[in-house]
């Protein structure tokens, strides 16, 4: 009888102790709330969460972790696919390993995650991944509420209309009453929506979750067009089936119904990891600009503004920008990835099934849009 | 002995009563569990303000921007009506689907047991495929092997004109209102009285003379008379809708969208399956004695099954098989594999389109536990009906 009585007791202190434990906590908690607004560092009071939502020093963890995990693309021809030797490979995926030479110098040292179009948010913020580059458009809602910090853009793309070469559509009002596949949990579901309320344009949409049951219900007919941004949708016709007429049998309407920024984006929160990997994607774009390129850039160069990019000493000391970057990785990520023009020729321009003109992608030397701020 | 009353009737300090520590003790779980969840709680709504992700509700009043086929909604319309479509498309899918579940299920479990060979064993064969493939392949079969693959709509099969099938759609006929409905309304309001009137008669009929009541013969019959007499006097009010096949898609008749077809398809099979055997044990369950002392009253085979055995397996067999509707409308979200918007696909694609993640499964969760206690305070009050009366 005194035994029981006694472990009751125990129990009953035990889990009292539980109840002050937790509401310390929310104490905690709460002056942890306050002393954010006054000293916004966002450093140290940060550290609880770091671990799982990158909110901390991502940097330090990601050096210390020796992979970068990256949210990527499976299914988009030239983009995000899985090659045929069964390793990721596109656009986005060398992004990754540039971020990888940069951070880590080493481009292998990445850690693909897979991810669908509505997935890609809530893994960035869960922490489960470190990057997320997944032709993922820059709009303002998205930087707003999904706690997503968007970087330099690696692709200016614009929304297209693709169909069969043999249905005679030639714009979007011919596609009056028409069924139209898309993604679902995209900019360009919204795009379509909006650009056929505007025209007056009757149509049934039919979103999917992932391009292979969309590609199935477009091969069948059960939808007459397929919208997408169009470098996606270049890939797809690019590897368009011989047994289903192959490239040629599909079109891609002239219209560009949207504006499509792609890049890379991470968490909000903890800006010295966007910066590194902010400044990791313009070294390429600096790199071609000066002309640097996989084969001579580890030749170096007597040019100091070209010294400065690459780490090597200028006066006696290499310059630091104070990324928290090593002072060479413009060298890791050239040598190891390439530049911007290589990383694109070698998976949607000339030299690839996209063949892909450089278009609004073209330095701005060319014409084109890309633009490295100065490293100085 | 004096000294052991005086011990016993001394009242112990209270914190060696036993009555008052099971209270505390259990205030203080209560408790502990309760500031548990509030400091999760807090510490979501902390994190998620950090980050600058809304914490509130409001985004429910947002617009929503994306289209929800075959519905009346506009893109314009808000995210929380959005919702309400997806939860309208559950329903839909869901309702039918016990409806057809039951129905198959039922025939099938009692097929299990004929004494016809070929029957028995096709039953079988039936419920041993469909419960061993695991339902969203039974669902993608549907829709990637079945209907998409239909013919396309320039190539649309139609039968005697009454039916088309594409891969865009199976349409049948169906009414189409051109006059005075409401008239017709009040008629069918009135047949379905003078049907029930008529049920009450033969009933009570039977009571007295013990003859053949054939209510539903009679109620049927009176309600057909009643509604197709209404019908002519009213002006032939409705007519049938015929599906005419469009260049791309059809118009006109009632038009079974592939990705519902699919989907209400796939679940009603794959359920039937679970309820057949139910059904079997439920009929195996009842007592040997009760189907011979049918056959010593010389009842038919349909008669003991209908009026002796059923009843008593039904009793049985209602609390199992109300946890087979529950796992339907729970498996009704995988309709997003097959672009079918029902609520999780909603809710889904509002979360991509910038609705907070948690909220929104917060809220789609608190939507599928509606649905799960409305089923079970159902099919509750139908087994309290059902249950034996004892003479407690």
């Amino acid at each position: 009888m005194n035994v029981r009585v006694f472990r009751t007791w125990t129990v009953c202190v035990l889990l009292s102790m539980l109840v002050f434990l937790g509401a310390g906590c929310s104490l905690g908690d709460d002056d942890d709330n306050g002393g954010d607004e006054a000293a916004n560092t966002g450093e140290t009071e940060n550290g609880e969460a770091a671990g799982q939502a990158g909110g901390g020093n991502l940097l330090q963890e990601v050096q210390d972790r020796q992979t970068l995990r990256c949210g990527v693309n499976d299914a988009v021809p030239g983009f995000g696919f899985v090659g045929e030797d069964g390793e990721p490979q596109g656009f986005d995926i060398d992004f990754c390993k540039v971020v990888a030479a940069a951070v880590l110098g080493d481009a292998e040292a990445v850690e693909y995650t897979p991810l669908t179009a509505e997935q890609r948010f809530t893994a960035l913020q869960s922490g489960e991944i470190d990057v997320l580059i997944r032709n993922t458009t820059y709009t303002s809602s998205r930087d707003g509420t999904e706690g997503a910090r968007f970087l330099h853009t690696t692709f200016y793309d614009g929304q297209g209309m693709m169909v069969r070469a043999d249905s005679g559509y030639e714009s979007l009002e011919d596609l009056a009453g028409e069924t139209i596949c898309v993604l679902s949990g995209t900019t360009t579901e919204l795009n379509l929506e909006s650009q056929f309320q505007a025209l007056g344009v009757d149509y049934t949409p039919l979103a999917f979750e992932d391009n292979e049951p969309l590609q199935a219900a477009f091969v069948e007919e059960r939808c007459g067009a397929w919208t997408s941004d169009k470098s996606q949708l270049a890939g797809i016709r690019s590897s368009w089936p011989d047994d289903q007429g192959g490239p040629d049998a599909l079109v891609i309407l002239d219209e560009t119904m949207s504006k499509e920024p792609l890049g890379p984006v991470v968490a909000d929160g903890d800006d010295d990891w966007a910066d590194a990997v902010n400044w990791a994607v313009i070294a390429t774009i600096q790199a071609e600009e000066f002309g640097l390129d996989s084969t001579n850039v580890e030749q170096g160069s007597d040019d100091p503004e070209i010294q400065r990019f690459l780490g090597q000493p200028v006066e006696g000391e290499p310059f630091d920008p104070g990324l928290g970057l090593p002072a060479d990785f413009a060298v890791a990520v050239v040598s190891q990835v390439g530049n911007y023009g290589e990383i694109f020729d070698r998976n949607v321009g000339a030299g690839s099934a996209l063949e892909l003109p450089r278009g609004l992608n073209a330095l701005w030397t060319d014409g084109g849009l890309q633009y490295a701020p100065p490293y100085r | 002995m004096t000294a052991a009353t005086a011990s016993t009737t001394r009242r112990p300090p209270f914190w060696r009563n036993v009555r008052v520590l099971r209270v505390v003790v259990q205030a203080v779980f209560v408790a502990a569990v309760a500031g548990l969840v509030l400091f999760l709680l807090d510490n979501v709504v902390y994190n998620l303000e950090r980050r600058g992700i809304p914490t509130g509700f409001d985004y429910l009043r947002q617009p929503a921007g994306f289209a929800i086929p075959d519905s009346d909604f506009r893109s314009t319309q808000s995210l929380g009506d959005a919702l309400l479509v997806g939860v309208q498309n559950t329903i839909k899918v869901a309702l039918l689907g016990i409806v057809l579940a039951t129905v198959l299920g039922v025939l099938i479990g009692v097929a299990r047991l004929s004494t016809n060979w070929l029957v028995r064993k096709a039953a079988a064969v039936y419920v041993e495929t469909f419960r061993n493939i695991p339902v969203l392949v039974i669902i993608l079969f549907w829709y990637l092997g079945v209907m998409i693959r239909l013919p396309p709509i320039r190539e649309a099969v139609e039968a005697l004109d009454l039916v088309a099938v594409s891969n865009r759609g199976i349409v049948i006929p169906w009414f189409d209102q051109v006059g005075a409905g409401a008239a017709f309304g009040v008629v069918a309001l009135v047949a379905v009285a003078a049907a029930a009137g008529v049920w009450a008669w033969r009933t009570r009929r039977f009571d007295r003379t013990g003859e053949p009541h054939r209510r539903g013969l009679w109620a049927g019959a009176v309600l057909l008379a009643v509604l197709a007499t209404g019908f002519v006097a009213t002006g032939r009010p409705w007519t049938l809708d015929t599906p005419e096949v469009g260049e791309l898609s059809t118009s006109g008749g009632f038009r079974l969208a592939p990705e519902y077809a699919a989907l209400l398809v796939a679940l009603s099979l794959y359920t039937a399956s679970h309820i057949a055997e139910i059904v079997r044990g439920s009929i195996l369950a009842v007592a040997r004695g009760q189907s011979e002392a049918a056959n010593a009253l010389g009842l038919s085979g349909f008669q003991r099954m209908r009026f002796v055995v059923l009843p008593q397996a039904f009793r049985i067999s209602v609390p199992p098989i109300s946890n087979q509707y529950l796992n339907l409308v729970k498996n009704s979200s995988l309709g997003v594999a097959i672009s079918y918007y029902e609520v999780t696909k909603v809710t889904q694609v509002s979360i991509a389109q910038s609705a907070p993640a948690v909220q929104a499964i917060a809220l789609l969760m608190l939507i599928y536990l509606a649905f799960s206690l409305t089923i079970a305070a159902v099919t509750n009050v139908v087994n309290r009906r059902l249950t034996l009366k004892g003479r407690a």
